[in-house]
């Protein structure tokens, strides 16, 4: 098993660690913009968000599958933002058979967001669209049906703000369970088998692939497929292990699909990194909820921070420049 | 009846006017990013940002053209920095583009939140442009300049030096460089237009269209731009109609949600459905400029 | 050019204390083999590249070029071998946008400038064309001119002939002695000994990126000048290995092929290949060799005709079954057959994957490893780890490794497209030695390469194409230089 050098590995944690600061930096600064104490208000959101340990794996979970749910795809050389409405079709197919039992209702939201990847595929195998355009008519579209499907459906009686709840709610060490075994999963499809082969030959160069003969169409599907099967499964472990319940704004649920895209890029495209990166991120969103209770500052300064460290992890040549500056060897042209 | 439905297309005809152009500013200004070489995804952001920067000034100064002034500059701004980091920071640009997209969000909640400490929307602009009255309806100024802008920018790419030089860019920038033509340069004033003019379009779609800022304002605008660049084959002239669809299913999208009690949400996805089938059905493959979105690197 | 020196980032050093003279109204010919800096020096001397050291000085005054703008800015002007014109745009479009950098000029001056210098020049080119549809002998015309119209005082010409058939390259000949009669001057990059002999004045010799000779051209022999080029006597290509001929290995026939953009390239090819034979295509760039090629090993549909391996039909075949029957390939273009973001050891399996897996489909790494080992070290591919992407190699390592990853498969039938571009003489000729080993084991070699002298030196048999069809059939020594060049130009003898 190689995951690249050790030195290669160094310089990967000092980018990312790099991105992190500067994120960080970001966030301060438009802290500062609209008059809030930037200091303050970061020393909050970090100190919170990782108090307690169970909520903070909990949370991590369905974005660790968010995250795997675009990282297969970018092997293949694809990007899946339909993460977004995936997650809401597993989480919404979850609860609509939640009252069948949750044995049925989580494989069946998995099955959803395939469904999803899968049309996502295929139109652009058959039709030559592009997935991130049709990724993200899917994503709104699904918004809505979504919010239709719990109003009208899946209403709780008692407490009409949300749906109703499920039958059994995951527990902790099963939620845990899953984080860990499907990264592992993937790692092992992606490095250690034929598919997983075929998968990262097309994702480098569509040339190479025909040459290799590797039919590029149905690597397309079968990478959208096991997408939206995660994503899907990500939008009903949440609805199963997080909240147990969906309100009707969908704010549970909202933004899931984009934080894996951005936990995924953090983990620089390695499944096992996937973990740590998305503990890393739960935790800056639970940070920022508490953030939002104290300083009265919207929450969505986590969405600044992850943007701003997705943005200077997406040029890293510009790394590479300001370390050869510093006289930090990094190796490798 | 049969007048009924007359009147009714008619006012639908002409509410897509309005509808139509923020998405026809932000697809003409990714058209000539895009014919330069450059992808930028980020439009959807831009779009966030420029209407936030333009119903902020609007409120405080109570004057919409500055409003839209502002909305352009933050467009050109960000279309800049885009460039930047596109060309000189070899940065992968969908990723740029989707991170930005995040920040503007993330930027714009806060800001509604800090300024107007609501979690919604901002409130109303209440000063608008004058409109122009055309058969008994009104169109809005911008919305006909943003026509004329389309024709400017075809004449300008098919028909002028920079155009062709432009063009060049997205071709074969290697061949445009030993031409003598500054890839790098071209290609960021690409981008900064793009911004202008997405951020034009962004002011518009607050000031004028909704009347205030609200969470999220731009609704997948952008996207629906990017498939309008690729349905209008690059080309500003057919981007025209194709922003024109756009803006009527929106327009019939709101339409339906009076009578369709019960069942707003699902007519709220027809303008997203509506895109989808048309990118789907009119899939030709068209002339995608060669070298798009790859970075140029010199030696 | 004094004291030039270039040193890569990556260490590798290119040019080292270069002195490069030329005199005005001359053709100097730049002489070196693959690899030994010429390309390198002219891209400093036409402001592409800084150099690491040393001085440049255009007509007495000494200059900095920081872009190929200033070096126009000089009447300096270069055409690549690779064109740097823009396919889809027309003649007079890239020439205006060319011109339009570096002066004003309108549309208008510009077609009466051109229509002045084909006059002169007495060649005529369409300026409404596309650059695509034009055949490649034009388009290095039309970049000429277009160096022209910029008011080219010094024209550097890289590798010009290398995508023309022998008669172009007269033809281009007559019209470097023209221009050199209007007092341009022209510095050639070449490594072919005859041109330097045929059309240059005097000649500079690059070794490893050292000068190692400059003469006047009538002062030295072609002998002499290959042993500065190479350092040693050249070896003259020894084929005599003989092999077993046995059964028909691979048949083509009546092949109709079209290209991505319809238009029909192969027309009508009939041909067998044998186990135990090297058979030859030689043809210029474009004669539809590529197409066929494809074809033959499942990359591209065919319009009309069959395939064949072992008999049997495989038309209908994909590249990978084909494979599992034992065809091998090496492409013409790296960047079709190595995936640069994947590592050396990942790349030498690709094609073979189903000899690498275990249960469950997984892939044996260990074995793919040691594979890959013994790829790098029969084709000395110089490398830091087998796990680093292809993409850190240079070009000739990169080469050695396609090349080698799939001639030590031990493949029956190998079909090679330019085996040895971009290669020094010293790995060309270790790739020649083991294609003649693998058809002295019994393999069958179909080899399509634009060097001629390549293809006479290891094939048992020949096939001339030009235009889609075959249009020479023989032994090596059936042809002489001449024939050759006539049947690759087009001119079929009277029968």
């Amino acid at each position: 098993m190689r995951l690249g050098s050790l030195e290669n590995l160094r310089s990967q944690l000092l980018e990312v660690t790099l991105a992190l600061v500067v994120g960080f930096v970001g966030g301060a600064i438009a802290l500062t913009a609209f008059g809030h104490n930037a200091l303050e208000n970061i020393q909050v959101m970090i100190s919170y968000g990782f108090r307690d340990l169970g909520y903070l794996l909990l949370k991590s979970a369905p974005i660790v599958l968010a995250a795997l749910a675009f990282l297969v795809p970018l092997k293949a050389g694809l990007f899946n933002i339909g993460g977004e409405g995936q997650l809401y079709a597993g989480a919404i197919t979850a609860l609509l058979l939640s009252k069948v039992g949750f044995y049925l209702a989580i494989p069946a939201g998995a099955l959803a967001g395939l469904l999803v990847g899968v049309a996502i595929g295929l139109l652009r195998v058959v039709r030559g669209v592009n997935e991130v355009v049709s990724s993200i008519m899917f994503n709104l579209t699904l918004y809505y049906l979504s919010m239709f499907a719990i109003q009208r459906y899946l209403l709780d009686p008692v407490y009409t703000h949300q749906s109703i709840r499920v039958d059994r709610v995951l527990s902790l060490p099963e939620v845990v369970a899953v984080m860990l075994l499907f990264p592992l999963a993937v790692y092992l499809l992606l490095y250690n088998t034929e598919l997983g082969y075929r998968i990262r030959v097309a994702g480098s160069s569509s040339r190479v692939a025909r040459y290799a003969g590797v039919n590029l169409n149905i690597v397309t599907i079968q990478s959208m497929a096991m997408g939206g099967f995660l994503a899907g499964l990500g939008g009903a472990i949440q609805v199963y292990g997080v909240t147990s319940v969906v309100d009707t704004t969908l704010s549970s649920l909202y933004g899931l699909g984009f934080l894996g895209i951005g936990v995924a890029l953090i983990a620089r495209g390695n499944p096992l990194a996937v973990i740590p990166a998305a503990i890393l991120v739960s935790g800056l969103l639970i940070g920022s909820h508490w953030m939002e209770l104290r300083g009265r500052v919207a929450p969505e300064l986590a969405d600044v921070v992850i943007g701003v460290v997705i943005l200077a992890l997406s040029a890293p040549y510009a790394y590479r420049v300001l370390t050869s500056r510093m006289g930090w060897g990094v190796g490798g042209g | 009846m049969v007048v009924d439905s007359y009147d009714i297309l008619l006012y639908l005809a002409f509410a897509s006017i309005t509808y139509m152009t923020p998405v026809l500013l932000a697809s003409l200004g990714e058209i000539i990013v895009e014919r330069s070489g450059v992808v930028n995804i980020g439009v959807e952001g831009l779009l966030l940002a420029s209407a936030f920067a333009a119903t902020l000034v609007a409120i405080v100064t109570g004057n919409p053209l500055l409003g839209f002034a502002s909305g352009a500059l933050v467009g050109l701004l960000a279309g800049l920095i885009h460039g930047v980091l596109a060309v000189y920071l070899r940065a992968d640009q969908i990723i740029a583009g989707l991170a930005f997209n995040m920040v503007a969000y993330g930027l714009t909640v806060m800001g509604l939140v800090s300024i107007w400490k609501h979690h919604g929307a901002s409130p109303r602009v209440g000063v608008s442009l004058e409109e122009i009255e055309v058969a008994g309806y009104y169109v809005n100024p911008v919305s006909l300049a943003s026509i004329a802008l389309a024709i400017l920018a075809w004449y300008t790419l098919t028909k002028t030096r920079v155009g062709l030089a432009l063009r060049a860019c997205g071709e074969d920038p290697r061949a445009a460089e030993a031409m003598g033509v500054d890839v790098s340069r071209y290609r960021v004033a690409a981008t900064s237009i793009g911004g202008l003019l997405a951020g034009i379009g962004g002011a518009f779609l607050a000031l004028e269209v909704v009347g205030q800022f609200t969470r999220g304002i731009s609704a997948g605008r952008g996207f629906i731009a990017l498939a309008n660049v690729a349905f209008s084959g690059w080309n500003p002239l057919l981007a025209v109609p194709g922003a024109y669809i756009f803006g009527f299913l929106e327009a019939l999208s709101i339409y339906m949600q009076q009578w369709a009690l019960g069942y707003e949400y699902v007519a709220r996805t027809l303008p997203y459905i509506g895109t989808l089938l048309v990118v789907t059905v009119f899939a030709w493959k068209a002339i995608v400029p060669r070298s798009l979105a790859k970075p140029y690197v010199k030696e | 050019m004094k004291g030039i020196t270039k040193v890569y980032p990556d260490g590798v050093i290119a040019l080292r204390d270069v002195d490069f003279e030329v005199y005005e109204g001359e053709i100097h010919a730049l002489l070196g083999e693959n690899g030994a800096g010429k390309t390198t020096l002219m891209r400093i001397l036409y402001g592409e590249i800084r150099p690491t050291g040393g001085e440049v000085w255009v007509w007495g005054e000494r200059v900095e070029f920081r872009s190929p703008r200033d070096a126009l800015a000089k009447g300096i002007s270069m055409v690549y071998q690779n064109f740097t014109l823009i396919p889809n745009f027309t003649v007079l479009d890239n020439i205006y946008l060319a011109v339009s950098s570096t002066m004003r000029v309108s549309r208008e001056e510009v077609v009466g400038r051109l229509q002045m210098l084909m006059g002169e020049l007495n060649f005529k080119i369409p300026l409404e064309a596309t650059v695509e549809e034009l055949p490649v002998g034009l388009q290095q015309k039309v970049e000429i001119l277009k160096a022209l119209v910029m008011g080219a005082r010094i024209l550097i010409l890289d590798e010009p002939t290398s995508v023309l058939s022998p008669l172009e390259s007269r033809a281009l000949f007559e019209l470097l002695r023209s221009l050199k009669a209007k007092g341009v001057t022209i510095i050639l990059i070449t490594h072919k000994l005859r041109e330097v002999k045929s059309v240059a004045d005097r000649v500079t010799v690059l070794r490893r990126g050292r000068v190692v000779g400059v003469f006047n051209v009538g002062e030295v022999s072609e002998r002499d000048l290959a042993r500065l080029m190479v350092g040693s006597d050249v070896v003259v290509e020894n084929r005599g290995v003989e092999g077993v001929r046995g059964g028909v290995a691979l048949s083509v026939e009546d092949l109709r092929v079209r290209d991505d953009r319809g238009l029909l390239r192969v027309k009508g090819v009939t041909f067998n290949v044998r186990y135990g034979e090297i058979v030859g295509i030689a043809g210029v760039q474009g004669s539809g060799q590529k197409e066929l090629i494809e074809a033959i090993v499942g990359l591209r549909p065919v319009e009309r005709g069959r395939v064949l391996i072992d008999g049997l039909d495989v038309t209908g075949y994909g590249v990978g079954e084909r494979r599992r029957m034992g065809l091998a390939y090496i492409p013409d273009s790296r960047g079709e057959g190595l995936a640069l973001t994947m590592s050396l050891t990942e790349n030498s399996v690709i094609g073979l994957l189903e000899r690498f897996l275990g249960r469950l489909n997984s892939v044996r790494w260990g074995l793919a490893e040691g594979y890959a080992g013994g790829v790098v070290r029969d084709f000395n591919v110089v490398h830091r780890s087998l796990w680093d992407p292809v993409l850190y190699l240079s070009g000739g390592n990169q080469q050695r490794l396609m090349v080698g990853r799939e001639i030590s498969a031990n493949p029956r039938i190998i079909v090679v497209h330019e085996p040895t571009q971009g290669l020094d003489i010293a790995s060309s000729n270790l790739v020649r030695s083991k294609l003649l080993e693998l058809k002295r084991r019994g393999s069958a070699v179909l080899l399509a390469s634009s060097d001629v002298d390549e293809v006479l030196g290891l094939s048992d048999r020949i096939l001339v194409m030009f235009d889609g069809r075959i249009v020479g059939e023989g032994a090596p020594g059936d042809f002489d230089e001449e024939k050759l060049g006539l049947l690759m130009g087009g001119f079929v003898e009277a029968r």
